[in-house]
Formats: structure tokens, sequence, C-alpha cells
């Protein structure tokens, strides 16, 4: 516990000195920037330390002015979430160093480091807190500090209101958590975590589905996702990669723990979380297809990884529900896998795009192109984070899809619904897998292949080395879990032994299993060499020339010409149509000399209008007929809050 | 994973990547039937091939690495597939329980670079291709699960090996006949979906704009088209000898019996592929995901069949 603290100190003295040395600019930069990376080393090697030396649980306890009791504790399950909460933020701050290069921004930035630092401090929390109140205060502090976060570029119009978005449905979440919170503590009496699993049944699902709600808004589920695609695009990039890497993570932590804390028998809860795994999986690559703005684009990509985590803890569920070993092994497994890999690649995609972002100033990719041959280190680095997150192997997304696949897969023998929905999850999990491979071809094919379709784009150059260090690093963790998974796969392993079923499960099904997907990496990587070194003799003596692209015998082709990542997207958009709205302009060709004519598109959220229409007019008409109790009259507001004392001291 | 260093396990494999080439002249000779034509000789493609690594290549100048990426992975991907498959039921050279998942996302990696290839050339037309083939291709993966789904509730295996030998095997000869029947017809499907055969794409066409695989390998010349021609060649034999497995049992009898019944198959299931091309049309762009949804709609119905079928 003690380099627990020492790392969070670490953090913390990194963001407060930024607040205090942000006139020098550089050296409060620097300064900021190796604290953290220091803390956060020893944070993630601690929790690493812990998990694979299957280290005891460590238990804090702070009682403050005997009103509650600060509870923490370092178990399993906490670890495994640490290391990516550590490690991520660690790479994001290192990055972040050449990104904000504004000195004139040097106050904005101080703050910006120092609730950096408090976001991660709080996310520490988050995943150590062993009681309710312990669980909301630093819940809290996590979404207040990634509010700060989001509206960095605050004399933007666009970031306010991305930021006025994300607080509304961090708060509105946070209510559900809360009211979730104040029904179990009605039927325990207590705010500890170990009476939970006492509860009535019925009692459990409810206090399950108020949780998930409130937890779903912040991972992103489909249809409570609506903040991810405003608040991303409008943070700065290392912060976007560190809230869609780890932040939303924290919203799959509270269901995990509330659901290992509950111990729920029923398969109802297995089905409700496959049922939205591949609802949120599904329609988040169509969106993330269907975007242009690369930003935007990876934070639906983040839906749609959020419906694979989902998907592989739902089986995990149904598996633990119908007493099927396998199943609920592997699909907590390789759910669990998939938010460590997630973090990895999320936040690599999410900086990458940042860099692209920093130095052509447009993250519209219908006006890039090209930039493989500009920005080499950050396109090389993006080329490995889309084949990882398009779950393709020798990378890292492939494992923890497989193992989903693999527990899914088990899920058939059972019978009736639990069958159908294994056999759905399979479904869907293929379809994600084409569909997003559909969608990282088209990032990189259209940002970084091809020409450049503005002089934006033509005149990028290289990122910072800092910049193009920190992608590296992830990129090269993606191979590395994908052709060595071996440890990883143990330490999703090792967590899932918190359920009571697969608690005596052994390694013995896994290994195996691993040992030939990794030896099968290396012999899709030895061939690879083999014919690449055979190609290159028979080009030896050869001729070998250059010339321009052939045009089906156009000979005065333009950039412009090229297709776009709207007619790219434009087949698979159309044919889920119900789900997803476009709006076209197009004025048409109607005299024999046709004048300029325009084209535009624009693809709507159908949750966003659904919410628009259901949830916000109706709240906003019934509020406006309140409006009179709020008259700006000092002595009625007193009036009322003796009121409010009387009626409490009347009825409580 | 289960390394069958034996003679015959090698040696088919080796018979079966030799022969592909040969299996694809069988399409071109019944289509030259029946346009009354002599058509190519029988060994067109070694010459093709023969013809394409001699060569030196042209490049686009607006193309990087991945453009010379795109042909070694995806025939890299498709050769694996055969390692792992085993042909006329003799054991594959490799093999393990999950090996069919790995596979399939292996081919669809060989898929991702192809693409990433095709839109490295900045060519209109060869985008058109590729967001054809994306599309058409994330329906086929669709259609492939369930079949997998459905195998391992017929059998609980999951490898091709498994599939083919045992008590559990999946065959139209077992008792789960009807199943099968209704997965070949599926196969079928995908099979001129993956290997973009008519009525989804057609090779022989000579307008770009209505291709969907050939558009997006314009650009390749000399030894890197012969790399993708020779992955294309794997992915047709992979599966085409998948349906042929799935007609008849090959785990049973004499191994050189069985050697010359697969080979029969396999020459009847290209000259079915041929036939297809010959007296249908392609369809139209837009109709095409409705034919691949077919596949998948049967064998959906045969894995919902199962429910009551196998308990």
């Amino acid at each position: 516990m003690n380099i627990f603290f020492l790392a969070l100190l670490l953090i913390g003295v990194g963001g407060t000195q930024a607040l205090a040395t942000f006139r020098l600019y550089s050296l409060m930069k620097a300064g900021a920037v190796l604290a953290i990376i220091a803390g956060c080393s020893f944070g993630a090697y601690d929790a690493a330390a812990r998990l694979l030396q299957h280290a005891e649980p460590v238990i804090y306890n702070h009682s403050w002015l005997h009103i509650f009791t600060f509870s923490l504790k370092i178990d399993a399950v906490s670890a495994f979430f640490l290391v990516p909460v550590f490690a991520i933020p660690a790479v994001g701050a290192l990055y972040s160093f050449q990104y904000l290069h504004d000195a004139k921004r040097a106050a904005g930035t101080a703050i910006n480091y120092f609730f950096y630092a408090l976001l991660i401090i709080s996310m520490a929390l988050v995943v150590c807190a062993n009681n309710l109140i312990s669980f909301a205060l630093a819940w809290e502090l996590m979404s207040v500090s990634s509010f700060f976060l989001v509206i960095y570029d605050v004399h933007k119009k666009a970031t306010r209101g991305a930021g006025y978005i994300y607080f509304i449905f961090t708060q509105a979440g946070a209510l559900f958590i809360f009211a979730g919170f104040g029904f179990l503590y009605s039927h325990t009496g207590t705010f500890g975590f170990e009476a939970l699993a006492s509860i009535p049944d019925s009692a459990k699902l409810i206090a399950f589905i108020l949780i998930l709600i409130g937890c779903g808004s912040k991972a992103g589920i489909m249809p409570l996702h609506i903040w991810l695609p405003y608040a991303h695009p409008a943070a700065p990039s290392h912060v976007s990669a560190v809230m869609s890497g780890v932040m939303i993570k924290m919203g799959i932590y509270g269901i995990v723990r509330f659901y290992l804390l509950l111990e729920p028998t029923s398969v109802v809860f297995g089905q409700i979380v496959i049922v939205l795994g591949i609802s949120s999986g599904i329609l988040g690559v169509v969106y993330a297809i269907g975007k242009q703005d690369i930003k935007k684009m990876l934070a639906y990509s983040s839906v749609e990884n959020i419906g694979i985590i989902l998907l592989g803890l739902g089986v995990g569920m149904l598996g633990a529900a119908s007493g099927n070993k396998t199943m609920a092994a592997f699909g907590f497994a390789g759910g669990l896998l998939h938010v460590f890999n997630h973090s990895i690649f999320k936040s690599l995609l999410f900086m990458g795009a940042g860099s692209v972002l920093h130095q052509t100033k447009t993250g519209a990719s219908n006006e890039l192109g090209g930039l493989m041959k500009t920005m080499p280190v950050t396109g090389r680095s993006l080329l490995i984070g889309s084949i990882s997150i398009s779950g393709l192997p020798p990378f890292n997304g492939f494992i923890s899809e497989f193992l989903i696949y693999y527990g899914a897969i088990h899920g058939l023998s059972l019978h009736g619904a639990s069958f159908v929905l294994s056999a759905l999850a399979i479904i869907a999990l293929a379809v994600i897998g084409a569909l997003a491979g559909a969608a990282f071809t088209k990032f990189i094919g259209v940002v970084f292949l091809g020409e450049p379709r503005t002089d934006k784009a033509a005149k990028a150059s290289e990122a910072g080395i800092l910049m193009g260090t920190a992608l590296s690093v992830l990129a090269a963790s993606c191979l590395i879990i994908g052709v060595w998974p071996y440890h990883f796969v143990q330490a999703a392993f090792l967590v899932t032994q918190a359920i009571p079923l697969v608690s005596d499960y052994t390694t013995a099904e896994f290994m195996p299993l691993m040992t030939n997907i990794s030896r099968t990496a290396a012999l899709f990587i030895l061939l690879f060499i083999i014919v690449t070194v055979l190609r290159k003799i028979f080009y030896i003596g050869k001729e070998v020339t250059k010339s321009g692209t052939w045009g089906c015998g156009f000979t005065q082709p333009t950039v412009r010409m090229q297709y776009t990542g709207t007619s790219y997207a434009d087949s698979i958009v159309d044919f889920f149509r119900p789900f997803i709205r476009v709006q076209k302009n197009y004025s048409g060709i109607n005299k024999i000399f046709p004048g300029k004519t325009t084209y535009s598109s624009h693809t709507h959220d159908t949750s966003e209008i659904g919410l628009n229409i259901f949830v916000v007019r109706p709240v906003l008409y019934l509020l406006s007929k309140l409006r009179w109790i709020q008259h700006g009259n000092i002595q009625l507001y007193i009036g009322y809050i003796v009121l409010a004392i009387v009626v409490m001291l009347i009825f409580l | 994973m289960d390394f069958t260093f034996s003679f015959t396990s090698f040696l088919s494999f080796l018979v079966a990547f030799t022969l592909a080439p040969l299996f694809m002249g069988v399409i071109l000779k019944v289509k030259a039937f029946f346009g009354g034509k002599q058509g190519p000789p029988w060994l067109i493609k070694y010459y093709t091939l023969i013809k394409l690594l001699r060569k030196g290549s042209v490049y686009s100048t607006s193309t990087t690495f991945i453009f010379k990426l795109g042909p070694i992975i995806s025939f890299v991907t498709a050769f694996m597939l055969l390692l792992f498959f085993p042909f006329a039921g003799l054991p594959p050279v490799l093999s393990f329980h999950g090996d069919v998942v790995v596979l399939f996302y292996l081919l669809g990696l060989g898929r991702f670079f192809t693409v990433l290839a095709a839109l490295d050339t900045a060519s209109p037309f060869e985008g058109m291709g590729a967001a054809r083939e994306v599309f058409f291709s994330a329906l086929a993966e669709a259609t492939i699960f369930v079949i997998l789904a459905l195998f391992f509730r017929l059998s609980g295996s999951l490898s091709f090996a498994e599939y083919f030998s045992g008590d559990q095997f999946v065959n139209l000869w077992s008792q789960s006949a009807a199943l099968i029947f209704l997965v070949l017809i599926a196969l079928f499907i995908v099979l001129l979906t993956e290997n973009s055969r008519v009525p989804v794409d057609d090779p022989a066409t000579h307008l770009e704009l209505t291709m969907i695989h050939e558009v997006m390998i314009l650009d390749h010349s000399g030894p890197d088209l012969a790399l993708i021609e020779m992955g294309a060649f794997c992915k047709m034999l992979f599966y085409s000898a998948f349906i042929s497995c799935l007609l008849y049992p090959f785990h049973t009898g004499s191994a050189l019996y069985n050697v010359l019944v697969f080979n029969i198959i396999m020459a009847l299931i290209y000259a079915g592929v041929g036939l297809v091309e010959s007296i249908t049309a392609r369809y139209k762009m837009d109709m095409v995901p409705n034919f691949i949804l077919t596949s998948f709609a049967l064998v959906f119905f045969a894995t919902i069949l199962t429910m009551e079928f196998v308990q």
C-alpha cells in the first residue's frame, strides 16, 4: 500500500507544482511530466507485481470525524484495473510535453496538468474504493477533474458546449449510481461492501440496473454514449486518450465490481449485458464508419469496443449463472483483457489523431490524405493501432476477442434463451470485427494513404520526437501482447477467480490455447519474412519503374477525384438506415450546361434525436413551468430553507 | 498445437497447393464450353504465374510501402489456411482446438491489407472496389461464424481437423444431413462472394466501374500480382475443399481412394462455379447484399433448428 500512496503523492506533487511554477513554461511542463511519469511508473509496477505474484489483498482505513470511513482495498480486480490507470496516463504525459506548446496559455496548461494529475489519482481511488461512500467520492472527483480537462479550449464555443453535455451526462449518471447506492443502503444499513451479497434477488436486479445505467453513461453504452463524440474531439488529444482509453473503463469497473459484490445467480444479468453489448458494438462501429471527423470516429469506435467488452462480461455472467465454467472464465477474461488492450490501442489512436490535428490543423478526414509519406512514424504507429483495434492477428485486439469467442462458443451447449444469446453474441462479434476493419481501413486509407486532398495535408510534417516516442511505445505493446499473450491472459484469468464458480479454475485450459495462438502468430511472421525475402529475390535485376496511378484511360486525374471517406462509407451506412440517419443535400444537375453543383452529407445520431424528443424537451417543458420558484428574492430563499428544515424535522 | 510431421500430411498439402492453379483452369474450360469456344489450355494459370514472375513492376508515385505489403500479406494468410486444412481427410500439417477462429481472422488481415493497398493508389476506382469488398465481406463473415457455431453445436469441435474426423464428424452423410445441406448452399454462396465470382463480382468484365476485387489490384504488376493470384488460388481451393469435405465422408476408407474421390469432387465444384458463371449474369450492386444475406438466413435457420434437434 505504501508504494501506492507514494505513487499518488508523486502524481499529486507533479500536478500541484505546475500551478506554482507556470511562469517558467518549459520547466513547469518538464516538472509535471517527470513527476507524473515517475509516480505512474511506481503505481503501475506495484499493481502489476501484485497481480503476477498473487499478492493477498491489502486494506487501508481512515475514519473521518466518525461520520464515515474512507476505505481502500487492493485486490486482484483493483490491481488489474490499476495497471492501465497508471500506465496509459504516463504515456499521455510524455506525449503532452510537445503537444501543449502554446507558451501564451501557460496558466491554462498548468491547470490542465493539475486536473490531469487529479484525474489519475481519482481513477486510482475509484478502483480501490472499498465502501459505497469512498466509491462515490472518488467517482465524483473523477467526473469533475475530467470535466475541467475537457474544457481546456474554453474560449471556443464548441468546447464549452461539449463540456456542458459531458457534465450533464456525468452528473445524471452519478445520480443513477447514487440512487443504486441508496437502494443498497436501505437493504443493508451499512456503507460497507461486505453485506451486499446477502440482499434479496429482486433487490439485486434493481440495484444492478441502476448502477448499470450510471456506469453505462460513463462507459458510453449505446444509447447513453452521446457525450463521447462531443467531449473527445473538444478535449486535448492526450486527455481524450486517457479519457477514452482509461476513464470510460471506470464504468466497466463499476459494473464488474458490483456484479462481483452482489453475487447474483440469475441469468437475467448476463442477458441484459449481452443485449447492451450487441447494440453498442454494432451501432457504435456503424457510426464510426459514418463519421468523417477523425476524433468523432474514434469516439464512436470506443462505443463499439465497450460493446465488445460488455459482450465478454455478459457471456461470462451467463456462464456463471448457468454453471458453465469455460464460458464464465473465458467470457470474463476476454472482456477484462479487452479493457486492457483497448486502453492501449485507443490511447494510441487518439494521440496519433492528435498528432495529425496538431500538424495539419484539421480533423476532417476528407481534407487529409497522403500523410504516410510526410508523417511516417505517426502513420506506421496508427497502422498498427488500426490493425489491433480491428481485432486482427497477430496483434493484441485479437487475443481478447478470441477469448470472448471461445467463451461464447462454449455457451452454445446451453438451452433456450441462453443458447440464442450465445449465438447472437458470436454473430455480433463477427460483424463488429468485419465492420471495424471497414472503419479502420477507411481511417488509414483516407487520412494516411493516397494523395493529400488539401494544402493543409500536403504541407504536414512529422510531429515532435516525444509524441512519436509515445506512439511507438504503445504500438510496440500491441504487437508484444499479440505475439506473447501468455502473462496478460494469465492476469485476466486471475481476476476471474473472484467469481465463486471459477475460483478453482486452473490455468490448464487456456495455457495450451495461448501457446498455440502465439505459435500461429510466430508462424505468420516467419512466413511473412520468407515471402518478403523471396519477393526481393524475384525483383533482382528486374526493371522497376515509377509512374502515375492507372486512371482507367482517364489521363488528367486530380486529387479531388479520390474516393472520400463519405463515399467509402456510403453503402454500409445505407444498409443500417433505420438506425443511422444520413442527411444529404445535393443541388442536382438540371440544365444542359450545369452550373456549380454542391453536395454535402451529415450523419445524425438516432439516439441523440430520440433523447432530444423524448427526454430533453419534456424535461425542459416541465421545468419551464416551475420557473416561478426562482425569482431572485433572498428573503424567500431563506424561507425555503426554513420550510425544508421544518418539514424534515416533522417527517424524519 | 498438433504438429503432424508426417510425410502424407506434407505431401497432401504440397499437392493441393500445386494443383490450385490447375483447378482454376477447369472454370475457364467450362465457360469456354458454354461459349462454344475451345478455351485456353488447362495449364493457363501456371503460364500466367510464370509470365508474371519473370516481369518487373511499375509502381504508382502515389503509393507507399503498404502497396507492397498488400500482396505479401494476402498471400501468406491464404497460404496458412492450407496448412491447417485436412485435404481428402488426411491429417493437416498443423491443427489445434480453436484454429478456425484464428484462420478466418487471418483471412481478415489479408483483406485489410488488400483494401489498404487499393486505397494507397489514390485511384477512385480502386477506392470504389475497396468499399464494396469490405461491405460484402462483412456480411459473409456473419455467415461463416454462424457455420462455426453450428458445427460446434453439432460436433463440439473447433478446428478443421476435428470437423472431419472422429465420431462427431460433420458431413452430409451424418444424422444431421438436413442441416448440412443448408450449410452447403450457404457455403457455396460464401465461396462465390469471397472469391469474387459471378453473380457477386465478374472477374472477366471489361469495365472497372463494375468490378470489386479485380479493380482493387489494377495497379499491381509482375511478381506482386503473381503473389495476389496465388493467394486467390489458395483461398478458392480452401473454400472448395471445405465444401467437398462436407459432401463426402473422407475419414473412412483407404487414403488413395479418398484422394481420387476428393479430386473428382473438387473438379466438380470448380465446374459448378464455371457453370454458374456461364448461365447467370452479375447481380446489380444493390442486389448483392440480399444474395449474401440469403446464405446467412439459411445457416441461422439451421442453427435455430438444432435447438430441438440436438439435445
